[in-house]
């Protein structure tokens, strides 16, 4: 079917099967392979966006539904070609190992901030515990939870 | 094949003056990138942003051992740093030339030879008369210490900012013109043999372009990855279930003192304890994920592997095609910790490939990754020790058994490096025999990190705290009594110091501590933790003094180390795969606990102290060794329950306590 999305500030049409999950055509239709996929039974956190500023696995939600929502995903956080001040506090405090987990932890903890900008350790960590990381950057990431919050 | 002998085959100055360096090692998130960056930057001695490092593309870096044990600086970083100099030596001898002043009055500055007078040539202008070529001498003259200015620093990953601006791309992000989507159909066990495919309904489903069957693999490939899958779902194949044949126990002696039997009898104590290591996932993150394209005459594979050149030699087999028409280039992975030993999605996507003429990306799902990829191995220890009249270790017998721990099969050649690795106590022992049994089951099993080491050294550094605790003595002062290494001593009083061993902690919380020796890196960690009349394990801190001899990159060292710390208190807290002969019957997350990010300890401090006169030993492995002995420790100083059994769950840390 045939419909728009609005991704990353830009309307985006495209032709998929209704039923196609928002992650498959972020990634193969869109080209915005950094929501990635990981689990596709919305239990890992890889693969999630901002929808209207909160963060959703997008492996579970279907394109038909993502219609009329403002989506945006780690390729659209940076503004003016700057990164937003999650992505430069996980950078500076090298909040990742491989990598894979991150953009799921980024959009997290950009929803977190939104919500509360001087979250506690609690808060953060319960915001991020749907992002699951094998490579153990927990610590890291909530110290660029923190700095992020205080910039 | 290129040359990393030769100075072409590792470095090059680019025309821009920029510098490109080659490497066969993978990167992994271990790092390696940044640091050799670090060396070659330091060496040429140009700007750190002017390096870039390409790592193993069979068709442009030399071939390499393999990225394991965590031995990629160890090796290559020499290696490296004797290409950057001996590149930096030509530089300076074109610019005597040109100068026409002698090579001992120049000297180099951030890409630019100068003289004393004031006269300067940039690099890009020195190789504008060709490129520097030539065989890398043993013995050229290194820059000083004093002339570094990124090595022994710390310094963030080089991915960090492309991987936080979405710019970092995995195996599953290539994306190649006309590239199809694959779907395995998978059989009910490993080993069966395809009797019958019928394929009419998936062919007729929307989107699929072919149902390949090749041997006993059986795929779908589509135009989109849900239209693969649902029409793998839709092939019927007829299954020829493979035959369950036990293989043979191999029984392999690491260690064997003389009179073993006489001082174990002859002993004043004696304990008898038996440790079980379940069998773990690997538990990727991103499951296995490929792409290739195989054309008649050639093929390129885009993904992760550990070993990227035998994987090469292993499509080139399986393909029919010369090995040096195959070209595997790397990308970045999902963390595997060792998991992509196996080619398994790489050397699938080039079948599937193969099989439409068209480039295929293929990514398993996460059922897939759980059920159908090697785990490590479960593993029993049992040790029988004695303690003379002082409380010293008179005798220690200890078996292992296990089961293979490497995807190449087990090689009783390596026995002790591979499924026996640390199986040998680094104690001083007088009586000692260590015996490895390698088993095999039906599950799959293959390389996780640390191989072995894992579960031998949870076995030694707990029963270590029994022994001390049995006869009354400290568990730190017990260990040194017995260690004659001194830099292991060196982080394992520092270890004590930082983590203020003997100060109580209050009610239900304790400390614990363990420590190793692996690969040439010495380890000691310390956990705290806080455990619950239900016999829930809360941990509160970890520790870690790590002396890896000369460090390249602290920041990296503390970044593995700390990642390693916490996996390795995931895996003891919280995993066991379970599985019924060669059936996985975890298929999800919710059905494999990791920890997240509420079960993160408070803090975990890691104290890099290193030898600078040792050569550097890894770093990615060593971290995870010791910690499960230090949590379970830990476990025992707060509730007196002694778990020799991991997982830590609470039933066991409750039953396992003393009666109140
Ligand atoms: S891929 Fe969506 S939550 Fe795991
Ligand atoms: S950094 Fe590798 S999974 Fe999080």
């Amino acid at each position: 079917m045939k419909l728009t999305l609005r991704v990353n500030g830009a309307d985006h049409d495209v032709d998929v099967p209704r039923r196609a999950t928002l992650l498959s055509v972020l990634r193969d239709d869109l080209g915005l392979v950094a929501t990635r996929f990981g689990c596709g039974a919305g239990q890992c956190g890889a693969c999630y966006v901002l929808v209207d500023g909160a963060a959703v696995a997008s492996c579970l939600m279907t394109v038909d539904q993502a219609v009329d929502h403002e989506i945006v995903t780690v390729e659209g956080l940076a503004q003016d070609g700057k990164l937003s001040p999650v992505q430069d506090a996980f950078a500076r405090e090298g909040a990742m190992q491989c990598g894979y987990c991150t953009s799921g932890m980024l959009i997290s903890a950009t929803a977190l901030l939104r919500r509360s900008s001087h979250p506690s350790d609690e808060e953060i960590r319960d915001a991020l515990a749907p992002n699951l990381c094998r490579c153990g950057a927990y610590g890291r990431a909530i110290r660029a939870v923190q700095r992020a919050a205080a910039t | 094949m290129i040359d990393g002998t030769r100075l072409e085959g590792r470095i090059r100055v680019e025309r821009d003056g920029t510098v490109t360096a080659f490497s066969g090692k993978v990167e992994f998130g271990q790092g390696i990138r940044t640091g050799f960056a670090q060396i070659v930057a330091d060496e040429i001695d140009v700007p750190i942003e002017r390096v870039t490092v390409i790592l193993a593309d069979t068709a442009r870096t030399p071939p390499d051992r393999g990225t394991f044990g965590s031995h990629s600086t160890e090796q290559e970083g020499p290696a490296l740093r004797r290409a950057a100099a001996f590149a930096r030596r030509q530089l300076i001898e074109r610019a005597s030339a040109k100068l026409n002043v002698p090579a001992d009055r120049l000297r180099t500055e951030e890409g630019v030879v100068r003289d004393g007078d004031g006269r300067a040539l940039a690099y890009a202008e020195l190789v504008a008369e060709g490129p520097l070529t030539g065989a890398i001498p043993d013995d050229v003259p290194l820059l000083p210490r004093e002339r570094w200015r990124y090595m022994g620093k710390p310094r963030p990953a080089l991915e960090a900012v492309d991987i936080v601006a979405g710019r970092a791309r995995y195996a599953a992000d290539v994306r190649l013109e006309g590239m199809l989507r694959g779907a395995l159909v998978r059989p009910p066990v490993r080993g069966s043999k395809v009797r019958n495919v019928d394929d009419a309904a998936a062919k007729a489903m929307p989107g699929v372009v072919a149902v390949v069957r090749e041997g006993d693999l059986v795929g779908v490939l589509a135009e989109r990855e849900d239209q693969a899958r649902a029409a793998a779902d839709a092939v019927d194949v007829d299954w020829d279930l493979p035959a369950t044949a036990a293989g043979e126990t191999v029984v392999l002696p690491l260690h064997e003192d003389k009179g073993i039997d006489a001082a174990l009898a002859e002993g004043a104590t004696r304990i008898e304890r038996t440790y079980v290591c379940p069998p773990i996932a690997n538990a990727p993150i991103g499951p296995s994920a490929a792409v290739a394209d195989v054309r008649a005459d050639g093929a390129t594979i885009y993904g992760s592997t550990h070993r990227p050149f035998a994987l090469r030699e292993a499509a080139a087999k399986r393909l029919g095609l010369p090995p040096e028409k195959v070209r595997f280039i790397l990308t970045l992975g999902s963390g595997t910790y060792g998991r992509s030993s196996s080619f398994d999605a790489p050397m699938e996507a080039a079948v599937l490939s193969k099989n439409v003429g068209r480039p295929v990306l293929l990514q398993w799902s996460r059922a897939e990754e759980f059920e159908w990829s090697p785990s490590r191995p479960e593993a029993v220890l049992e040790a029988s020790v004695a303690l003379d009249a002082s409380g010293a270790i008179a005798a220690w017998r200890y078996d292992e058994h296990t089961n293979v721990h490497t995807s190449t099969g087990f090689d009783p050649a390596y026995g002790g490096e591979s499924s026996g690795r640390n199986a040998v106590p680094p104690y001083r022992i007088p009586h000692a025999q260590v015996t490895l049994y390698v088993e095999p089951t039906p599950l799959r099993t293959a390389n996780f990190r640390s191989l072995a080491a894992s579960e031998n050294v949870f076995a030694i550094e707990s029963l270590m705290d029994e022994l001390a605790h049995e006869s009354g003595q400290d568990p730190l002062a017990f260990r040194l009594r017995h260690l004659d290494d001194e830099r292991l001593r060196r982080v394992l009083e520092r270890v004590a110091e930082r983590a203020q061993w003997g100060t109580p902690r209050g009610e239900r919380r304790g400390v614990g501590i363990a420590c190793t020796s692996y690969h040439g890196t010495k380890v000691a960690e310390a956990a705290e933790v806080e455990v619950s009349p239900s016999g829930a394990v809360r941990l509160l801190r970890l520790w870690a003094v790590i002396d890896p001899g000369s460090v390249v990159n602290p920041d990296g060292v503390r970044n593995q180390v700390e990642g390693g710390m916490q996996q390795s208190a995931s895996w003891t807290l919280f995993e066991e795969l379970r599985h019924r002969g060669a059936r996985v019957l975890t298929s999800a997350w919710d059905q494999y606990r990791i920890a997240t990010f509420r079960d993160a300890p408070l803090a975990i401090d890691v104290e890099v102290a290193p030898d600078p006169a040792a050569p550097s030993s890894g770093v990615g492995e060593p971290g995870a060794v010791p910690a499960a002995a230090a949590i379970a420790n830990a476990v025992f100083a707060a509730c007196g329950a002694r778990v020799r059994e991991l997982p830590l769950l609470p039933e066991r840390v409750r039953s396992a306590s003393p009666a109140r």
